[in-house]
């Protein structure tokens, strides 16, 4: 008996013992409590309490605020350690949408390494503070983003023009006030581009200088050229409170990222679609071959520098990206993570995007080109040659724009070259409208310097000539580079359908008369130490010979 | 007595009433004086409605720790607490997808003790599968199924499958992505006949799988119509009739007799130490019974002095201290471990390797070879075996002993080493070479269902205990014998299937070897 009875005694004692612990770390040990105990309001301490942000249209319960109290709702004046410090001021109140909407992470839970995402399991782990801006894509979609290069003129002018004078930008600026110390300085522009600047600041500017209620306003603004006012209007319009992130993405419309990868509907199809791409989640995600954390911003940054060490066998080449760009295409990249929350909620630049048919990119060639050709065409139109890869010729080629008709560009564009990399552009296809195809064909001219082709009053199909002795040229000069078949080897494909339908004759015996200067296409109208001059009559025959290709299988 | 005189004596008494008010309660309360004689003792089991299902006297044979190792106990134990506990969790569940999902990370973060509790539960349930089995077996071992208990070896197979109904059906509570594939894994296994109605080419005219996969989903995939049902099964259906069949086991346990001893089971405990109650110390001379009522032999007329003591308290210590040592094992494993929770259920990303709980991998190592036998076939010849087993074996050598009767100790730990030897070889075979399908692309699938290694693993128990029973001229050696091997085979499947199967089902020593994506 006193076995059982000890037997008793122990395991109710143990009992004890276990119900005591669980008790202790659940109202003592967990380190929301202890935070909250540290921390003193302007009327001593706060209330120890579970704290949370109940967002029902979002269906977020954030309990972040549980230990970040200075951030909750109505929580002014919190002083303590860092964790309860205020949240620093942007453009939406983390009361009306809670956290989680933003930053990403566990909203429900209350320990740290659970709410920051930290725990296996939780496939939204929290952006890295660096990346925080990031977060802004969970809704937003910045519309007619311009490529970098606008962007920075824009910024320049801002700074040319003393701006900062007056006005506040992302933080910096904002001095000089007109009508002395105690006179208002200009308007924050940090958030102009979503609110909207007057469209005639400049004729107010203007006047308001003239008439010079006081000395700092006759100083400080003069006329301004055309050309500097709207590279200041697409800088203006970039700025939405996001510091960074248009940047980021304007260097994508740079780099030429969408000719392979589609985002939002828009794009090629060689890679993946990158939609989605900042939502990934990393208990998905093969980190084998990713140094350090497996976060999802190293794998992307790893990745940008050489994909198929990431991702053996990925067909993406490695781009020889600078670590700037490497960090500004990993931003925008987190930035993908497009939510499903309700229409209600989204904001004006995302009902423009897919409501309205706004595009995220500018409506400018320069842009057009450097979303969707630059990555194979070269950013200036100069032609790449990837390890492993077909040639991508040289567009902006001056010989290439003297021979092409704009007509024929815009085709080859809205056409593609099927069976080759290039993919078709046109509005059923990659999604470009004939008003975009026209102005990328723009862009190309100015890049090569070409404003026209020559003029052409012969037919489409006019040569005349020998094809056998075409056959026998073109063995002897081109097949070396075109392929025996003209499959194409280091040069471009010749067999193709498209290209030969878009093509004219003259095209054709002027793009081998001349050649292409730059690239290794010789020009046949004079002789070289390798090759001899052909005639007008050889041309003639070897474009019948390639014209035989038109209508093979 | 004046009119005076008799209010203020009634107003006296009522004083006097309320002061005794409190004793009187008490009184009423346990209406027989505290138990410290024999009589009191008996009267506090007997007039107590809930310890009224123990007898009044307990032999110490019963409360030898060796006599049971209390496991059937624990296994009541841990049902009363997955009962306290999951009323708790129902406070805050709720049975819908998604919604079910948040209320479990609620439960987690932000209810007082949420976690804990879920934890106790989770741990609860896993002790009382792994209490239910070991209780098992120790009857069988002990050879307690006999008669007159055979019906109630019944019942606890029944206990056993609801048990584990129970365990199951509780799986896909959270939501999860570990609760919804392996529900899906468990789905397919009830569709599983249609290994045989396809091979017939009869399931457009009887798909019994389909049906059965309806009737568990209530849709053709899971969703919220499943978790209804699950969660019904769980909270509602399956514990009342856990409850109901526990009644019927404890009861019969009382009216067979109480636990099974041996004949000699006086002779071997040897006289009684001297803190403990016997009663009839000496030889009785008047027995009662209701002779015509009460069927069987009258416990006490010719056999002398029992050795029983009064249930109050030995062996209520005996009882709870088991239960008070199965709440210390739940509630330390649950300050240790916290039950797993992954990400919500996603339809379109399948877990890969998707895994049935942990005491379903056998059975899904066998389904991994053919569906039906693994889900069906397999489970009903095991269950129907165990069934027979105290109607096959009516020897009455070695009751209450463990593994008592022919073949004894060294019988069982040759099965042991049989069991476990054919298990590992089948499997090593399986993984190594492959099967049928393997080598003969064409081979109908109907061969494959009745060969394969499950069954050959089982055929293999079967002619080993057949062996054993030729060899032993003991049905209860044989017995003994498969029993043993389906443990062992129980054991190698389930580690197997639980350690050594990743992705695709297929073999690997460690989860460091699995391919990445």
């Amino acid at each position: 008996m006193n076995r059982n009875k000890n037997l008793l005694l122990l395991s109710s004692l143990g009992v004890l013992a276990l119900l005591v612990a669980a008790a202790v770390q659940e109202n003592i040990l967990k380190s929301w409590r202890r935070i909250q105990g540290a921390a003193r309001g302007e009327a001593g301490p706060v209330d120890v309490r579970l704290r949370q942000i109940v967002v029902p249209g979002l269906k977020a319960a954030d309990r972040c605020v549980s230990c970040h109290v200075g951030m909750a709702p109505g929580e002014t004046g919190i002083a303590g350690p860092s964790v309860v410090a205020a949240h620093p001021p942007v453009a939406h109140d983390p009361g009306e949408y809670g956290c989680t909407a933003c930053h990403g992470g566990q909203g429900r839970a209350t320990e740290e390494a659970d709410a920051h995402g930290a725990a296996p399991f939780w496939p939204e782990p929290m952006l890295e503070a660096r990346h925080a801006y990031a977060g802004c894509g969970t809704c937003h979609t910045h519309v007619r983003v311009p490529n970098e290069m606008a962007l920075e003129r824009g910024q320049r002018v801002f700074e040319r023009l003393d701006c900062l004078a007056c006005h506040k930008l992302d933080g910096r600026g904002g001095t000089l006030r007109p009508g002395g110390a105690g006179g208002m300085e200009g308007p924050d522009l940090s958030r102009v581009g979503a609110a909207g600047a007057a469209v005639d600041w400049y004729e107010e500017h203007l006047r308001k200088a003239r008439e010079g209620a006081d000395a700092t306003w006759k100083t400080c603004f003069g006329p301004t050229e055309e050309d500097a006012r709207r590279d200041l209007d697409v800088y203006l319009a970039s700025r939405v409170g996001a510091p960074g992130l248009v940047e980021a993405k304007a260097l994508f419309h740079t780099l030429g990222c969408r000719g392979c990868h589609k985002v939002n509907g828009v794009g090629g199809d060689d890679g993946p679609d990158l939609t989605r791409a900042g939502a990934r989640d990393p208990g998905r995600t093969d980190f084998t071959h990713v140094p350090g954390a497996p976060t999802l911003a190293n794998w992307q940054a790893e990745h940008l520098r050489d994909p198929a060490k990431i991702v053996p066998g990925s067909l993406m080449p490695a781009l020889g990206l600078t670590e700037e760009q490497v960090d500004g295409l990993t931003f925008y990249l987190l930035s993908l993570r497009k939510s499903g929350f309700p229409e209600a909620y989204w904001p004006k630049d995302r009902i423009l995007a897919e409501r309205f048919g706004e595009r995220e990119f500018a409506a400018d060639g320069a842009t057009l080109y450097g979303t969707f050709c630059a990555a194979c065409h070269g950013a200036q139109g100069q032609g790449m040659r990837y390890p492993g890869m077909s040639v991508a010729p040289a567009v902006a080629n001056a010989d290439f724009l003297a021979v092409a008709a704009d007509e024929f560009i815009a085709g080859t564009v809205e056409r593609g070259r099927p069976g080759r990399r290039m993919p078709a552009w046109g509005e059923k296809e990659g999604g470009l409208r004939p008003q975009e195809v026209r102005a990328v064909v723009e862009h190309l001219r100015a890049l090569g310097g070409v404003a026209a082709a020559e003029a052409d009053t012969e037919p489409p199909h006019w040569a005349e000539g020998d094809a056998e002795a075409g056959a026998r040229l073109y063995g002897a000069y081109c097949a070396g580079c075109h392929g025996a078949a003209g499959e194409g080897a280091d040069g471009p494909a010749l067999k193709n359908r498209v290209l030969l339908s878009t093509a004219t004759d003259t095209y054709l015996a002027q793009t081998i008369a001349r050649g292409r200067r730059g690239t290794s296409m010789p020009g046949f109208g004079n002789a070289s130490t390798v090759h001899p001059a052909l005639s007008a009559e050889d041309t003639e025959a070897l474009v019948r010979f390639i014209r035989k290709w038109e209508n093979a299988p | 007595m004046s009119e005076q005189e008799r209010s203020s004596s009634a107003l006296r008494e009522f004083a006097r009433n309320l002061r005794q008010a409190p004793r009187r309660f008490l009184e009423t309360v346990f209406r027989h004086g505290p138990p410290r004689t024999d009589r009191t003792r008996s009267t506090f089991v007997f007039g107590n409605v809930f310890l009224h299902l123990h007898a009044a006297r307990t032999h110490r044979w019963s409360l030898r720790w060796t006599t049971t190792l209390g496991l059937g106990l624990v296994t009541a134990a841990a049902f009363v607490i997955t009962l306290v506990t999951g009323v708790l969790l129902m406070f805050y569940y709720k049975p819908y997808p998604d919604v079910a999902y948040q209320s479990i990370k609620d439960i987690h973060f932000v209810v007082p003790t949420g976690l804990f509790m879920r934890n106790v539960h989770r741990w609860a349930a896993n002790v009382m599968v792994v209490a239910v089995i070991l209780h098992m077996a120790r009857v069988f071992y002990t050879a307690a199924y006999r008669a007159p208990r055979e019906f109630n070896w019944v019942i606890g197979m029944g206990l056993l499958v609801t048990t584990l109904g129970l365990s199951f059906t509780g799986y896909l509570l959270p939501w999860d992505q570990l609760a919804y594939w392996a529900i899906t894994i468990g789905a397919n296994i009830a569709q599983s006949p249609r290994e045989i109605t396809d091979a017939l080419g009869i399931t457009d005219w009887a798909d019994i799988g389909g049906l059965q996969r309806q009737l568990l989903l209530g849709s053709d995939v899971v969703g919220e119509e499943a978790l209804i049902r699950f969660y019904l099964l769980h909270v509602m259906l399956l514990p009342l009739l856990l409850v109901a069949l526990l009644a019927v086991h404890f009861w019969r346990v009382r009216k067979d007799g109480g636990l099974a001893r041996p004949a000699d089971a006086d002779r071997r405990l040897g006289p009684p130490p001297a803190d403990a109650y016997p009663v009839f110390t000496e030889a009785p001379r008047k027995t009662y019974q209701l002779a015509a009522v009460v069927r069987g032999r009258t416990a006490a007329v010719g056999n002398g002095p029992e050795q029983t003591v009064p249930s109050m308290p030995h062996l209520f210590y005996a009882e709870l201290g088991v239960f008070m040592l199965t709440t210390l094992i739940c509630l330390a494993l649950s300050l240790w471990i916290d039950a797993p929770l992954k990400e919500l259920a996603n339809p379109n990303v399948p877990e890969n390797p998707a895994k049935a709980p942990w005491y379903f991998l056998g059975l899904q190592e066998c389904v991994s070879f053919s569906a039906f036998m693994g889900g069906v076939g397999i489970p009903l010849i095991v269950l129907a075996g165990l069934g027979l087993i105290p109607y096959l074996d009516r020897e009455e050598r070695g009751t209450g002993v463990w593994c008592g009767g022919p073949g004894g100790w060294p019988l069982v730990r040759w099965a042991t080493l049989f069991g476990l030897a054919a298990a590992i070889g089948v499997e090593a075979f399986a993984i190594r070479c492959g099967w049928l399908r393997e080598w003969f692309p064409d081979i109908p699938q109907l061969v494959i269902t009745f060969v394969n290694p499950g069954t050959l693993l089982a055929a293999l128990y079967a002619l080993f205990s057949l062996f054993v029973v030729r060899k032993q001229n003991s049905v209860r050696a044989g017995a003994l014998a498969l029993f043993t091997c389906f443990l062992c085979g129980f054991v190698v499947l389930t580690i197997i299937g639980t350690y050594f199967r990743g992705p695709n089902w297929e073999f690997f020593w460690s989860p460091a070897d699995w391919p990445k994506h």
